[in-house]
């Protein structure tokens, strides 16, 4: 049980407070609601780029990280295609300094164009460093166009190519944080050893002036049914051939999400599950093999992929795919094995709760998803799944026509 | 109204209290360490073997590690992994070159089911042969893998200079996991599993009992002595690249042997280190990322062998821009080596290391892993208040009596790859 109190600010900004007595740390943690997906499309890259700007200086104070170090703290940020989150860690005594540091550039920021230069250069050193001079590190830049053809998910976080990033103006910039970057926009917690009203009282004391804006609507494209398989070999200077196969699942906030979380281990999480025994131990196709889900917000992917091994192709493998995942239509599964993945489900989840930080922003997360408290009853939702939910689901999740399939071929191995 | 441009106050760390693990005593050398102070049901166990890659022929300590859990005669591969499973147990085995550890995580009531069962895989290894071919054919699919990446060429061609003649510095082929015997299979695995035990690790709230059925389990693979380790190992100084021609960008790798924290200037040298590039502001971040945009990131680290260490700078950078960034960095040493490190800069980096040593104890797992840090080197956790210590009576002036006495250029060992 994660206990956690909240308060609104009358400007909007959401503050959750989770109070724990055992840490002398404190964490500020800020979820700002807009990712990739509320980018255009001649303009990606962008949400993750304005994340590296965040670093760049605030109206009032010309650097974030030094006053926060200076703190005995520090401070990072991430961004998907559905959030940017960004968090700061520091001794308890010194709050007020990432306060301050962080409504700073909730109010605005320093606009530098030095800043903007020289983040577009160390995103585009990101872009090479992480996606292009990687083996397999394009593979998400093929798979999303494959997979979506409408919605934004189509494109990756750091974008869909070097050149939007090349392109960013300053304009662009602040057009950005002056439609997204606002307290109706975010979600704040705090979590450490605190009293309530000492929170509300130094929050109000930061964050209060910050003016109201309107929470910006969000009208994304739909992605229509998908009604065809898809396919799409790439050849790269890889050692071996290597395979992804994404079907669409559902949403964040239903049922189907959590179904497709259990199908994803079912069949590839651990070394106990069906495609690993079947696919690797047992008939030999694939040197690995993992199944996971995107975790996406809107409707996502769960992912099916692996390397072969030498001389095995690409038709013995998706043979002997489907007929794993016949079964799983065909049959339900066994209570054991349901029992086996749960415990695996708790065990994790039990880990996770461990840090502060991870309790901070699985906190802000879940408000986004409505309501904080969804962190305390999703093992509800978990435990009231049956095996003949999973069946239903892998009827409808695996079929041929709502699978994308991106095919790495090796060109050394010809 | 606030006023916006004035910063808080701020408190400096005074005090942390450092808790040692409880001691026991498993033989005559190994012992067992105890943290129970975990407030949820999640535990861990962490298991030391002699098994690191230093020893037995090349390439066999890792495969070895591999097969751990790979079938008994009476369990397959499958039916052990299950069986953890069941449990909700993870198993986690990796090999460094002077040891191998196993960490097993599971809730707490689950922790010792998990753990017989791995205690009778392992000791009951019986290395099928379809098992030992499977990993073959992956380590080699990895290895090629790796082989593409511009940071795995650097690491392996600075190891191999860093550490030139000792034994710490041979590298594995693909070829050589071709060799490996099962005669040499199976004598690492008794040798340095079977009779390798040089330490345990308990963290979580399980119990004086459980405590005590962990010893019984685990006991009879104590190690008889530790084993030895090299000592003056001298790196190769000077520069050497891996050309790979489709690279978009260079891995570089420049640094030394030095020192580990036995050694009477570590402390303070470790503060040197955090100035030149192991945190976000620092010297290098701050050129090479922050002002020119040449890497997504660069650092620097100090790691630590039992007899030895040594230090490392490594960054990704443009291929276009590498002799640029050697130049850099060069530079940022050099201005260490000759002006006085500015007192605010000091004055932060003093906070910034205080702050990360409170977060290092925050919580029974950091700090175990806090003292396992210190164990091998026989220390307490009185080390760490003497770290306090040293961050408080630091000087500019002994950093940079400290930079010109251990960043030499001359004195470094200079890789790139791309």
């Amino acid at each position: 049980m994660i206990h956690f109190e909240r308060f609104t600010l009358p400007n909007g900004l959401t503050v959750l407070f989770h109070k724990d007595v055992t840490t002398p740390l404190a964490v500020i943690n800020t979820l700002y609601d807009v990712g990739a997906r509320d980018e255009s499309e001649e303009k990606t890259g962008f949400a993750h780029l304005f994340e590296h700007l965040m670093f760049g200086g605030s109206v009032n104070i010309p650097d974030f990280d030094a006053p926060l170090q200076l703190a005995g703290g520090e401070s990072n940020a991430f961004t998907s295609n559905d959030i940017t989150n960004y968090y700061n860690v520091l001794p308890a005594a010194n709050i007020d300094t990432a306060l301050w540091l962080e409504s700073d550039r909730m109010l605005s920021l320093a606009f530098t164009p030095k800043s903007l230069e020289v983040q577009r250069n160390v995103v585009i050193e990101e872009f090479k460093q992480r996606y292009l001079n990687q083996p397999y590190g394009d593979v998400w830049l093929e798979l999303r166009p494959l997979a979506f053809h409408t919605h934004p998910y189509k494109w990756c976080t750091i974008g869909k190519e070097i050149s939007h990033i090349e392109e960013a103006t300053m304009e662009d910039v602040k057009a950005f944080f002056g439609a997204h970057y606002h307290p109706a926009n975010a979600i704040l917690c705090i979590a450490g050893n605190f009293e309530l009203e000492e929170i509300r009282e130094k929050v109000t004391k930061w964050f209060g002036d910050i003016p109201e804006k309107l929470k910006p609507a969000r009208i994304l494209p739909a992605e229509p049914e998908q009604t065809e398989f898809r396919e799409k070999i790439i050849e790269r200077n890889v050692p071996t051939d290597a395979f992804y196969y994404a079907f669409k699942m559902a949403e964040r906030r239903s049922d189907g999400y959590y179904f497709s979380d259990i199908l994803s281990d079912c069949l590839g999480r651990d070394k106990s599950s069906r495609l690993y025994i079947a696919l690797k131990k047992e008939q030999k196709l694939v040197s690995e093999i993992g199944a996971y889900i995107s975790g996406d917000l809107d409707n996502g992917l769960l992912i099916i992929s692996g390397k072969l091994n030498p001389g095995v192709t690409f038709d013995m493998l998706d043979k002997a795919l489907w007929e794993a995942l016949d079964e799983l239509k065909k049959s339900p599964m066994e209570e054991s094995e349901l029992n086996r993945l749960m415990i695996k489900i708790r065990t994790a989840r039990e880990f996770q709760e461990q840090g502060l930080l991870n309790r901070a922003m699985n906190l802000c997360y879940f408000e986004l998803l409505g309501d904080a408290n969804g962190i305390n009853e999703e093992h509800l939702i978990y435990q009231a799944i049956q095996p003949a939910h999973l069946q239903e689901s892998a009827i409808h999740l695996f079929r041929k026509e709502n699978c994308s399939l991106l095919k790495v071929k090796s060109m050394t191995n010809d | 109204m606030i006023n916006r441009a004035l910063a808080p106050e701020l408190q400096t760390i005074k005090h942390i209290d450092f808790l040692k693990p409880r001691v026991f005593d498993v033989s005559q050398n190994v012992h067992l360490y105890w943290n129970e102070n975990v407030l949820n049901d999640t535990s861990r166990v962490d298991l030391y073997f002699d098994a690191g890659t230093i020893l037995g022929t090349i390439g066999v300590a890792s495969f070895v590690n591999g097969l751990l859990l790979s079938g008994t005669k009476e369990h397959t591969s499958i039916e052990i992994n299950e069986s953890i499973d069941a449990l909700g147990g993870f198993f986690e085995s990796g090999v460094s070159n002077e040891n191998a550890v196993i960490s097993v995580y599971a809730l707490k009531e689950n922790m010792l089911p998990v753990l017989r069962i791995i205690r009778d895989a392992i000791h009951g290894a019986s290395f099928p042969e379809h098992e030992v071919e499977e990993l073959l054919i992956d380590r080699k699919q990895k290895f090629l893998v790796n082989m593409e990446k511009v940071n795995f060429l650097a690491q392996r061609a600075f190891q191999q200079r860093l550490f030139s003649e000792s034994i710490y510095g041979r590298v594995s082929d693909v070829k050589d996991l071709d060799s490996i015997s099962r005669q040499e299979i199976v004598a690492f695995h008794d040798e340095y599993y079977l009779n390798g035990l040089s330490k345990m690790v308990v963290v979580g709230d399980i119990g004086q009992d459980a405590v005590d059925q962990i010893i019984d389990l685990f006991g009879d693979w104590s190690h008889a002595h530790q084993p030895t380790f090299e000592k003056n190992i001298q790196n190769l100084r000077g520069t050497a690249h891996v050309v790979k021609d489709d690279a978009v960008q260079s891995a570089i790798r420049v640094g030394r042997m030095l020192f580990n924290k036995t050694h009477p200037d570590y402390l303070d040298f470790n503060i040197l280190n955090t100035i030149l590039g192991d945190y976000f502001g620092s010297r290098l971040m701050s050129n090479i990322r922050e002002d020119k945009g040449y890497t997504y990131g660069i650092g620097t680290m100090m790691a630590e062998l039992h007899a030895s260490g040594y230090f490392l700078i490594a960054t990704e950078v443009g291929k276009d821009v590498r002799e640029a960034t050697l130049v850099e960095i060069q530079k940022e040493i050099e201005i260490l080596q000759n002006e006085l490190v500015p007192e605010d800069e000091l004055e932060l980096v003093k906070n910034y290391l205080l702050g990360q040593l409170l977060k290092s104890a925050d919580g029974p797992y950091s700090m175990t892993d806090l003292y396992l840090s210190v164990e091998p080197y026989n220390m307490d956790m009185d080390f760490y208040n003497k770290t306090i210590e040293s961050i408080n009576g630091i000087t500019a002036e002994r950093i940079q009596l400290l930079a010109k006495k251990y960043l030499n250029w001359s004195d470094m060992t200079i890789v790139s790859a791309g």
